[in-house]
This record gives structure tokens, sequence and C-alpha cells, in this order.
């Protein structure tokens, strides 16, 4: 295997391709835990948001019959952000209102989003493991051979957005303000929660939007577990990132690389594909530790508000 | 603002309600039941009959007397709270209900007891009692907890118990939202007449969902199956639990449960030797390569202050590399250089090599029955060392020790004894519980000894309690952290003995289906079983339960066994929120309002 122009193209597509759900999600994991929310949820919300889009476009189209409907796709992408707004509205309800340990709460979501799945495919299809492939994915653009989901530019073009939102305007001041120090943001009017519920349900609009992009960008039907990790790996990605979205952006690029790596190794005589995926995981454990920089989270973050 | 008399009438009037209304719309009894769920539902009101007729030799005779006297019962217990007997004559009230349910019981058993004589109908499975007879028995029980809280002290009491009423009215809770999940996913196997007839088939249909979840309890063979599926969870919602109780999260319990179990198969296929030392050593290896893993993270936590649940989870993915990488290929190619790996079975599946028989885990016949002859060595083993434990009045390490040593003795004394033959039918010798069950108990007696009775579990949950007044008091916190961390991670590494070394799934190999999200599930069990070593011990056997249910739900419905994640799911998120209660059954500074306020009650 020689590293021919064939090759690093096929690497970079492949590197913007696995990146863009991680940055999707990181991004949205960041409005939430920069509002003091742990929100370990992503793995869950972006299985539902996955599921909803698939299933969604493949009802729609049963319904309207044969034919491409260019718009359906970005029906199910809606549906797919409703969804994961209202699941991390769920996360956010259990413990803004009710207290809960945020790390309980997500586990439960995350726990949700392994059986209910199966419940919805096996009542839309008959069977627990995937649902049928639809025929309107989201469409593909950019010139001839250098063809990406435009949720891949969106994802992309959402970082110096974010920036601007989190660090230039009064909404992005308040929400970081009920992360670091709740308190002093409530004495100066703040309405904490409901800064805090807005930051949750971000998140999960914004991983609802990844997982519609796994679905029925990346793939054109939803299989069980499709998800694999990816919530798991944006959290990661937001912590190297130190909870900046300029840092999400490398950290969520370098392990976009590592993915689409792994996957250019497949078969190849380089290292094993297996060792590579974990790679995210290491980089993640010694950043925590402090070995590569150091990275300090929102003082707030985890602790139910109390007036 | 109401009076406690009103409040308590309008309580009553309103269960009184809705039981009235389930009379009406559920069945009470389904006497004859067919593959699919199709059944013959008998209701006061009117039968849903699939053929239109009582199937020969059933009798509906004995439905009505029943409902006559149920609706004396409810309609006396609705002015019960406005008479002068008020709580008193509640009690009565209750007590009336449950016997009413149990009468009911009996007279529906007597009216199929001759069909039934001969065929084999499991109970649950092919004949029931239906809601509205269950909601006889929920309304007895309902007016028995009105008729506690409403009597001095009774908001207090419920208050003392939040440890057993917050998870169990989550698990009604979620048992709701499960039922109106399968009421708007399945459709009921029968047609219905009219708007009266589609509640009664619906309602039905919920019932019978559950009835399957809840039938291993009445089943020899699902209750062994029930046992089989609870042993891993008791030792992953242990080892959850006793992060929890140290103030820790461990959410890697899978991790480290396919650690323990690579390091089980490494010592069960590649050492030799005699079975008395090479199945400890393995056992041994399994908590220890568990315990490691779990020691890392806390490590960085003690040392660098690493949060120990991003961690976990972190290395909970680095854990199935590895796993993958050891036993899906013996050949890589590392920059052009081939590493070879013995591991792996030849074939297609990913698969390590036979566990050699000295390091199995004995099947649970070769332990109650060797060579096919009842033991005693189990049973009086268990009688010796209860005796020991109670006999010998010293310190608590004496009666540990003394309890030891009676155990094994008795083991020993009643393995030589001679017992009469017995033989178990092939439904019960396929499950393929194991002696990892026992394992099981003795974590749970490790977790009770260590946490509530030795000075190590009382730092651990000072530590949980209280971090800075534990590191005050003189607990060294760091060491402590990568101690219940290790021990935490040893009993999620013993989960996998069961599967690797017990050949809990079906071979005795470490396999790439190892299903290491039991890690996950510890969390549901622990939280359920509120890190008490009974309630964890409970709720594994719960969801032991659920679980072989589930697998008549979809064997007999063809809704997805996966409803009881979901359950499962919800009730960690309800108990998380508290279940939704008033403050004080979740902080425990209001609850000692409530008992302060209590108090004064009573005495006046």
């Amino acid at each position: 295997m020689s590293l021919d122009a064939a090759f690093l193209t096929a690497l970079l597509l492949s590197t913007l391709r696995q990146t863009a759900p991680l940055l999707l999600t990181a991004l949205g994991g960041m409005f939430s835990e920069r509002s003091g929310v742990v929100n370990i949820a992503l793995e869950g919300i972006l299985l539902f948001g996955a599921l909803t889009a698939a299933v969604v476009v493949e009802r729609l189209e049963a319904a309207l019959g044969p034919g491409p409907h260019p718009w359906l796709p970005w029906v199910g992408v809606l549906a797919a952000m409703g969804v994961g707004g209202l699941v991390a509205f769920v996360h956010a309800l259990v413990s803004i209102k009710y207290r809960a340990d945020q790390i309980i709460s997500a586990t439960a979501i995350n726990l949700l989003a392994l059986g209910a799945p199966s419940l919805v495919l096996t009542y839309f299809y008959g069977n627990a493991t995937s649902s049928k492939e639809v025929a309107n994915r989201l469409p593909l653009w950019g010139p001839e051979g250098f063809q990406l989901s435009p949720l891949v530019y969106v994802a992309f073009l959402l970082v110096p957005l974010t920036w601007w939102v989190l660090f230039k305007t009064p909404f992005g001041l308040r929400l970081r303000a009920v992360g670091e120090h709740p308190e002093a943001a409530d004495t100066l009017g703040v309405n904490v929660h409901r800064m805090r519920y807005t930051g949750v349900v971000l998140s999960g609009v914004l991983t609802g939007l990844a997982g519609a992009y796994l679905s029925i960008g990346f793939l054109n039907q939803f299989v069980r577990g499709m998800s694999a990790g990816m919530g798991f790996i944006a959290l990661a990605a937001l912590i190297f990132g130190k909870w900046h979205p300029v840092g999400i952006l490398f950290s969520t690029l370098l392990f976009g690389f590592a993915s689409a790596l792994a996957i250019q190794l497949q078969g190849s005589e380089i290292l094993p594909a297996v060792l590579v995926q974990a790679f995210p995981y290491v980089v993640t454990v010694l950043v925590l530790a402090g070995f590569i920089g150091k990275s300090r989270p929102p003082a707030a973050v985890g602790k139910p508000y109390e007036k | 603002m109401l009076t406690d008399r009103k409040r308590l009438g309008l309580l009553v009037l309103l269960g009184g309600g809705v039981t009235l209304l389930l009379w009406y719309l559920a069945p009470w009894a389904v006497p004859h039941r067919i593959f699919g769920g199709e059944g013959v539902l008998l209701n006061p009101f009117g039968h849903h009959l699939p053929q239109g007729r009582l199937p020969q030799g059933y009798q509906d005779t004995w439905l009505y007397p029943v409902f006559y006297l149920s609706l004396a019962w409810l309609l006396l217990s609705l002015l019960l709270p406005w008479t002068r007997a008020g709580v008193r004559g509640l009690y009565w009230a209750g007590a009336l209900g449950l016997g009413l349910f149990l009468l009911t019981y009996l007279l529906f058993q007597g009216s199929v007891a001759q069909v039934n004589a001969g065929a084999e109908r499991p109970l649950l499975r092919r004949f029931s009692l239906g809601l509205g007879s269950y909601a006889t028995l929920a309304y007895g029980l309902y007016l028995l907890l009105l008729a506690r809280v409403f009597s001095p002290g009774g908001l207090a009491f419920l208050v003392r118990r939040r440890g057993v009423v917050v998870p169990l009215f989550s698990l009604l809770l979620a048992s709701f939202l499960g039922g109106v999940i399968v009421a708007l996913l399945k459709e009921t196997p029968a047609r219905a007449q009219d708007l009266r007839d589609a509640f009664l088939l619906k309602l039905d249909l919920i019932t019978y969902t559950y009835q399957l979840l809840y039938s291993p309890l009445v089943n020899p063979s699902g209750f062994l199956q029930s046992l089989l599926l609870a042993t891993p969870l008791v030792f992953t919602g242990l080892a959850v639990a006793l992060g929890f109780r140290g103030g820790l999260f461990n959410i890697g319990a899978p991790g480290q449960l396919i650690l323990g179990a690579i390091a089980a198969m490494l010592v069960g296929v590649y050492l030799p030797g005699p079975r008395w030392l090479v199945l400890p050593l393995a056992l041994l290896a399994a908590a220890l390569a568990g315990g490691l893993w779990g020691a890392i993270p806390g490590w960085l936590k003690a040392r660098f202050g690493a949060h120990e649940v991003i961690n976990t989870i972190m290395f909970n993915y680095i854990a199935a590399s590895l796993f993958l990488f050891l036993i899906s290929a013996n050949e890589y190619k590392f920059f052009g250089k081939t590493l070879y790996l013995p591991f792996k079975y030849p074939g297609y599946e990913a698969r390590s090599y036979e566990i050699r028989p000295e390091a199995r885990i004995p099947h649970w016949t070769d332990l109650v029955a060797p060579g096919g002859e009842l033991s005693f060595a189990l049973p009086l083993a268990l009688l010796l060392g209860v005796l020991g434990y109670f006999l010998v009045r010293k310190s608590l390490g004496h009666r540990v020790l003394a309890a030891t040593l009676l155990g094994v003795l008795g083991y020993g004394v009643g393995g030589l004894l001679p017992g009469p033959e017995v033989a178990f039918g092939p439904d019960l010798t396929s499950v393929r519980l194991n002696g990892a069950f026992l394992l099981a108990l003795l974590a749970l007696l490790f977790f009770h000894f260590y946490v509530f009775r030795h000075v190590g579990g009382y730092e651990l949950r000072a530590l949980g309690l209280a971090p800075k007044a534990a590191e005050y008091g003189g607990v060294a916190v760091g060491r402590k952290v990568v101690l219940v961390m290790f021990l935490s991670g040893a009993l999620a590494g013993l989960a996998a003995a069961h599967y690797v070394l017990g050949g809990g799934i079906d071979e005795y190999r470490l396999k790439q289906s190892l299903p290491y999200s039991v890690g996950f599930d510890g969390i549901a069990v622990a939280l359920m079983g509120q890190n008490t070593p009974l309630g964890v011990g409970l709720a594994a056997w719960l969801f032991g339960i659920l679980l072989t249910g589930g697998l008549q739900v979809n064997l007999q419905l063809g809704i997805s066994r996966e409803l009881v994640a979901v359950l499962q799911a919800l009730i960690v998120l309800f108990i998380a929120a508290g279940g939704f209660l008033p403050r004080y059954f979740t902080d425990p500074l209001r609850a000692a309002e409530v008992e302060l306020k209590a108090e004064k009650e009573v005495k006046e």
C-alpha cells in the first residue's frame, strides 16, 4: 500500500465524515456542561436521534409512495433534532427539577437507548436489530470526487457560530456564568434553572442532528447500537478540547482521524485496527490525568442548584 | 387546607373509583388461554368469549357471588372514613379485601381444577386471574397502607422505610409506564366488538405481559433460569453498590468483567494442575484482573484528581479493544512484522480454547446431587456455618472464623453421608446454573461484613457520606479510593467466572458474545437494592426473573424482550428522581423533621 494521492484523499474524506458526528455531539455536550449539567447521555441521545430519523423517513416514504422526495430527509433531520431535544429535556427535568444525580439520570437514558429501539423496530419492522433501508438519504454536496453530506458542512460551520454564541453574546455569558458560579449568576438576576434547561436541550438537539447524520447521512438505515461509543468519544473530545469550540474542533479532528485511520488500516500491515480504535480512549485517560495538558471543567458542573 | 378526615375520605374514594372502573373494564379471570395471548375473559358485566360461549367444562357461576360480595365490601370501605370507626375500620376493610382475593383465587382454582386435571397447563401462562381480581388485592393493600399512614406517626412510618418505599414506588411507576408502552406497541390478539370489549382485551394484554414476566416464579425451570441470570447481576450490582457506598460511581464494571474473563480464561485454559489448586487460582485471577482494571482509574483519581466516571467509561472501551485483539485473530501485522498470538480457537467464531475440566465451576446438578444421589454437603455446611456464627459469642472475627471452619466441616461430613437417589428432568438439567451462584451468595456475605461490620467498611462509608470529615477523622483518602475501586473491580471481575469458568451461557470458553453489558445492569441492581447486600440480592433476582420472563414475552406475544431493559432503565431514572416523591423521602435532614413532628403527634 502506497501513500498516494488517492489514499490521502480517501483518508481526508473519511476523516471529515468521522469527525462530523463527533463534532456535532461534542459541541452539543459543550452547551450542557458549560451550563453546569454533566451529560453522559450523549451516547443514548445519538441512538434516539438516529432511530427517529430513519424511522420517520422510512414511514413517510411508505405513506407517500415511490419517487424521489428530496425534502424528506430534512423532515427526518428535524424530527431527530426534536426527539434529541426531548430526551435531553427528560435528563434536564430529572436532574434539575428533581435534583437527581446527573450521572445516574444520564445513565438511565443510555440504558433506555439500549432497549427502546428494539421495541420500536419490532413494532414497525418485526425485527429487533435494524430498520428498513430508506430510499431518500441526505444528499451529497461538493465537487466531483469530494462529496460530503450537508451535515458535515453544518458541523464545521457550527464551530465559529458556537464560539460567537458562547463568548460574544449575553446568552453565552449567562450560560457560562451558571456553570461556573450559579449563586453569583442568580444574584445578578440570571434564571439559573432556565439557562440549564436551555443548555441541556440544546445539547440534545445537536446530538439528535448527529444521530440523523449517522442513520440517513452516513448509512441509509438504523442499526442497533450503531453509535458504537461515539457519544462517549465526543465526551472525551469535549474534555480534551477543554470545553472550548476551537479545542473541540481539533480534538474531534484528531479522534475522527483515528477512526478514519482504523477504517483505512483494515487489512493493512501497519497497525491492527482493533488497537487503533482504542486510541481516543487512551488519549482521554492521559488528558484527564494531566499527562497531555491540564483540562479543567466548569466549576459547578454536576452540582444541582438550589436557591 | 383539607382536614385529615376529608383527605382520607377523598383518597379512599379515588382508590375505590379506580377499582370499580377496573372491575368493569378488566377481566376478572382467564380460565383458558392459547399461545399468542388470546383467552377466554370472564367479567361479571359480560365475558369476552372467542367462540361465542364458554369452552366445554368451564363454569362462571362462581363469579357472580364473588362480584356482589366485592361490591358490598367496596361500598362499605367508601363510607368508613366518615364513620366513627375511621382509620381502625380501614384496617379491617383492608384485611377483608385480602380475604376476598383469596376467596376469588380459591373459587377460580376450583372452577378450573377439573378441566386442568391431567393436562399440564402452567399457571399464569395458560390460565390465571385477571386484572379485575388483582384490583381487589391492590385496593385491599391500598386501604391497609392508608390506614397506617393516617394513624398517628403514619408519615414517619413511611419515611423511615424510604429505602424500600422509593425503589418499590419506582418499580410501580416503571411498570405502569411499561404497561402503557405495551398497550401502544402491541395489538390485541382478538378484534374488539365494542369499546368495553376493547378495554377488556387491552387490559388483559397488559396483564398477560406482566404475568409472563413474573411467570418464572411458579415454574421450576424458569425459577432456576432466573437464579442463573441473577448470578452475574449480583456481582456487578455489588461492584456498583460498593462504589456508591464509598462515594464513587464505578461505571466501569463491563470493562472489569472483560479483564476478569480474560484472566480466568488464561488460567483456566493454560495452567495445568489439580482441581483444588487451579479452580481457586482461576477465580483469584479473575478477581485480581478485574480489581486492577478498577484500581487504575481509582489511582488516577487519587493521584491526579481525574474523574472516575469518565475514566471508567474509557477503560470499558479499552478493555473491549483488548478483548477483541486477543480473541478475534491470531496473527497481527505491526509495521510489516507479524505478531503471533495463541489464544483464538481455530474457526470462524471468535472464541478461546476450552477451559480445562479441572478449572470449571461445577454445574448445579453436580453440587446438589453428584452421581445422581442427593448430597447433604451443602445443606449441612450451611446449617453448621449458621450455627457456628450464632453460637460462638466472641468477637466478629472469631465468629466468622468458627462459621467458616464449621461450614467446611459440614461440607466434608455431608459429602460422606449417603443420600437418596434423585433424577432431574431435562428441562432442569439444561439450565446452566452453576457454583458461581454460591460464590455470589458469598459475595453478598462479604459485602455485608466488610461494609457494615469492619473498620475498613466504616471508613469507606464515611468517605462516601462526608469525604472531608473522613479525611479529618484519619482516613487515608487516596489509598481508600484506590482500594474501593480495586474491590469493586474485583467483584465485577468475578462475574466473569460465571460466564467463562461456569459455562453460564453455553460453553466453557471465553467468547465474543460475552455479555459484558451486565456491568451496566449492575447500576440498576445497586440502585434498586439501595446499596445493601439484601437489597442487591433481591434486586438481582427480580431482574433475573424479569429477564427470564422476557423470553416468554418474546416467544408468546412477539414483543421484544428488550421490554425488560426499558423497564430497568425507567426504574433507574425514577429512583434517581427519588420516585417523584416529596423531598423528605430522599433528603435525610427533611426525613428527620418528619420524624420529630411524628413524635409530637404520637405524644398528643
